[in-house]
């Protein structure tokens, strides 16, 4: 899951990113609130945790501006200001959680795939498609009740797919799931982890759309 | 409220009673003045009045022969009205008393030798006489009236007047008192509506709606309201920022050592432990810095005279050589270069302690602001006028913008990609320190070196 990070603080910054890595999100890491506005409006990512004291710009006028231009991204706000005054504008301002600092990693990475989640009309913690189950939470998949092996990777793209389910996607899309910034991406990579996909689980579970991309049919199972 | 034990200083202190107690004494003191000018007037007209009714009477005697009125049993004269009682007539003849009236007394009412009008005792009663020499010689007729008769007819005639005065005397009291009371009746309303506020609530009163006389005191008010709810804006501000520099490191030391927790292998493990002691140097440094201005302030709240009591003068180019040479390391590790430019002692009236400080955040501001390998230049020198002394700290940074000048010394202000954690309280604190000490602190773009160039100048005590 493709996370965006908007922080200023170095320390804070690289603590969330690497504890954030360490429960399996990909983390995108911008520093200012300008750069977090323009993140924000490109959509790349699954959800956002956002402070609002940030350098340029205030996290809220990048929350309120990406609201308005009709961003849907669940946004975590991250903040030292605890006033009540402060919890109620961030939330009115389109927040979808607010967390005062310091906060513990593993309810921020808990609250961030609750977020997700409830963004893709889940209320289900584990999704399914079918005979295929996913746990967000224990990173585990399962065919028919068997627990199936899959690569970090090859994961992220099920997850993908299994949050949008029905919904056809295309390659940029699923790459943008898949890596962060920087990231060497081989040209065929997400046609690689399809078929080890389709090979792990089932063949027909991911359809090729052509000329679109791919979409997870969740009513058809195999029998 | 403040209620006073004694009922006097009360009274002293109330408008209403004291403006009720002078208008009555006012009143009571004029009503009096006129009173007595009456009394006086009237007397005066009425012994006019009456004593030319004697004369009219005596004349009327004087034109009688004394044979008319002779006679060995002569009547006393008919009483003809109740007032007369009051008049009495002699009418003596060599000495002998021929004639005189009912009431009249048988001792002379006046000596035989007196002449017009005067003021006799008669018979332990005092008489107004009018004594004049008959038709025939030997002949003394008196005419005369009873004092208490006059003052009679004084006190009756005057006391008709004076009575319905005493009597609107506590009337005139009750609309006094009850027009005064409707003039301060607005600075009741006013004491009432400051007494109901809730402590927080601090917008201005109305001012139209009280008189213009408490205008003023209302404007007062407002200024203070003004005030007050200035400098709680700017606590409330400076206690989020406060929560957002000291819960800031915090954080990021609570998620570095989860992700120590958590780290599967050793390197990740080291750098998190490594950015978690990192984190609490900050804290640390966070914590000093707010106790240093806390300390400051509560100092500064005492007064300056607590401060100055145990003012000292400290040696400000000693301090810079010994806190730059404590800072070498930091600054070595960098590659930056601190430089010193001082020579013989240069005295500041302010604890030795306080002037580390001050210079403390000033080198210390410029080393960490400043990119690596930047030069920092610390020159402490008397002035050019020999009236007191200058503190410069320069740096080859890339100095501030303008407005990024203006925001120096709001507390927490930092410097934008500087990469570097300060929390800007530095500033906060070398303000604070120059406003204590009459420092004159100004910051501008060093000629020399291109960063940025803080001046410090004071003066020698006995210099302004």
């Amino acid at each position: 899951m493709r996370i965006l990070l908007a922080e200023d603080d170095e320390l804070l910054g690289s603590g969330l990113k690497a504890g954030l890595a360490q429960q399996g999100f990909h983390v995108d890491w911008v520093r200012d609130g300008v750069a977090a506005e323009r993140e924000l409006l490109a959509g790349d990512h699954q959800a956002v945790v956002l402070d609002l004291g940030l350098p340029r710009q205030d996290g809220m006028v990048s929350l309120r501006a990406a609201r308005a231009r009709g961003v849907l991204t669940p946004v975590l706000v991250l903040t030292a200001r605890d006033a009540v005054a402060a919890r109620i504008e961030g939330l009115d301002a389109g927040a979808d959680d607010y967390l005062v600092k310091p906060v513990d990693l593993h309810e921020l990475a808990a609250r961030l795939r609750a977020l997700v989640r409830r963004a893709h009309g889940q209320t289900q913690t584990q999704l399914e498609a079918g005979d295929v189950r996913l746990d967000p939470v224990a990173h585990e998949v399962w065919h028919r009740g068997l627990p199936v092996e899959l690569s970090g990777r090859e994961y992220d793209l099920l997850h993908a797919f299994m949050l949008n389910a029905g919904r056809v996607l295309s390659r940029d899309q699923l790459e943008q799931h898949l890596y962060p910034w920087g990231s060497e991406v081989a040209s065929n990579a997400v046609e690689v982890h399809i078929y080890n996909l389709r090979r792990k689980l089932r063949a027909d579970l991911i359809e090729t759309v052509r000329g679109v991309g791919y979409v997870l049919r969740a009513n058809r199972s195999s029998p | 409220m403040v209620v006073s034990a004694d009922p006097a200083a009360r009274i002293g202190r109330s408008l209403q009673a004291r403006l009720l107690a002078t208008v009555l004494a006012l009143m009571g003191t004029v009503w009096a003045a006129v009173a007595v000018s009456t009394w006086v007037d009237t007397q005066h007209e009425l012994n006019e009045l009456l004593d030319a009714h004697l004369s009219q009477a005596a004349a009327l005697l004087v034109t009688q022969r004394l044979d008319d009125l002779e006679g060995d049993d002569f009547p006393p004269l008919p009483q003809l009205h109740k007032y007369q009682a009051r008049v009495a007539i002699q009418v003596w003849h060599e000495g002998r008393l021929v004639v005189r009236s009912t009431q009249a007394p048988e001792a002379p009412l006046a000596p035989a030798q007196t002449a017009g009008l005067s003021q006799q005792v008669v018979g332990g009663q005092g008489w107004r006489v009018l004594t004049a020499p008959g038709r025939e010689a030997d002949v003394v007729i008196h005419v005369a009236e009873l004092d208490s008769a006059r003052q009679h007819i004084l006190a009756s005639s005057l006391g008709r007047a004076v009575w319905p005065i005493l009597l609107a005397l506590p009337l005139l009291a009750l609309g006094v008192w009850w027009a005064v009371r409707g003039a301060v009746q607005p600075l009741r309303r006013l004491g009432q509506a400051v007494a109901e506020r809730r402590p927080e609530s601090l917008e201005p009163l109305a001012v139209s709606e009280v008189p213009r006389e408490v205008a003023p005191l209302v404007g007062a008010l407002n200024g203070l309201f003004g005030r007050m709810a200035a400098l709680l804006e700017s606590e409330r501000r400076f206690t989020a920022d406060a929560a957002h520099e000291l819960r800031t490191p915090i954080a990021a030391i609570r998620m570095q050592a989860q992700v120590a927790q958590g780290a599967d292998e050793a390197p990740e493990r080291a750098q998190a432990l490594a950015a978690t002691v990192k984190g609490c140097d900050r804290a640390a440094r966070v914590v000093e810095q707010l106790l240093q201005l806390a300390r400051l302030e509560s100092e500064a709240s005492q007064g300056e005279g607590a401060m100055r009591r145990g003012e000292t003068s400290a040696d400000m180019a000693a301090g810079a050589r010994g806190l730059m040479a404590e800072l070498e390391p930091q600054a070595c590790a960098r590659g930056q270069k601190l430089v010193l430019d001082a020579g013989e002692a240069v005295a500041v009236m302010m604890p030795a302690g306080l002037a580390q400080v001050l210079l403390r955040n000033l080198i210390d501001n410029a080393l960490r602001y400043s990119p690596d390998g930047a030069v920092v230049r610390v020159s402490v020198r008397r002035r050019p006028d020999e009236r007191g002394g200058c503190l410069v700290v320069e740096d080859t940074g890339a100095g501030l913008a303008p407005d990024e000048l203006a925001r120096l010394g709001e507390r927490f202000f930092r410097v934008v990609g500087s990469g570097q954690h300060g929390s800007g309280l530095g500033w906060s604190i070398v303000r604070r320190l120059a406003r204590l000490f009459k420092l004159d602190v100004m910051v501008d773009r060093s000629d020399t070196l291109g960063g940025l160039r803080v001046t410090v100048t004071w003066l020698d005590e006995g210099q302004s």
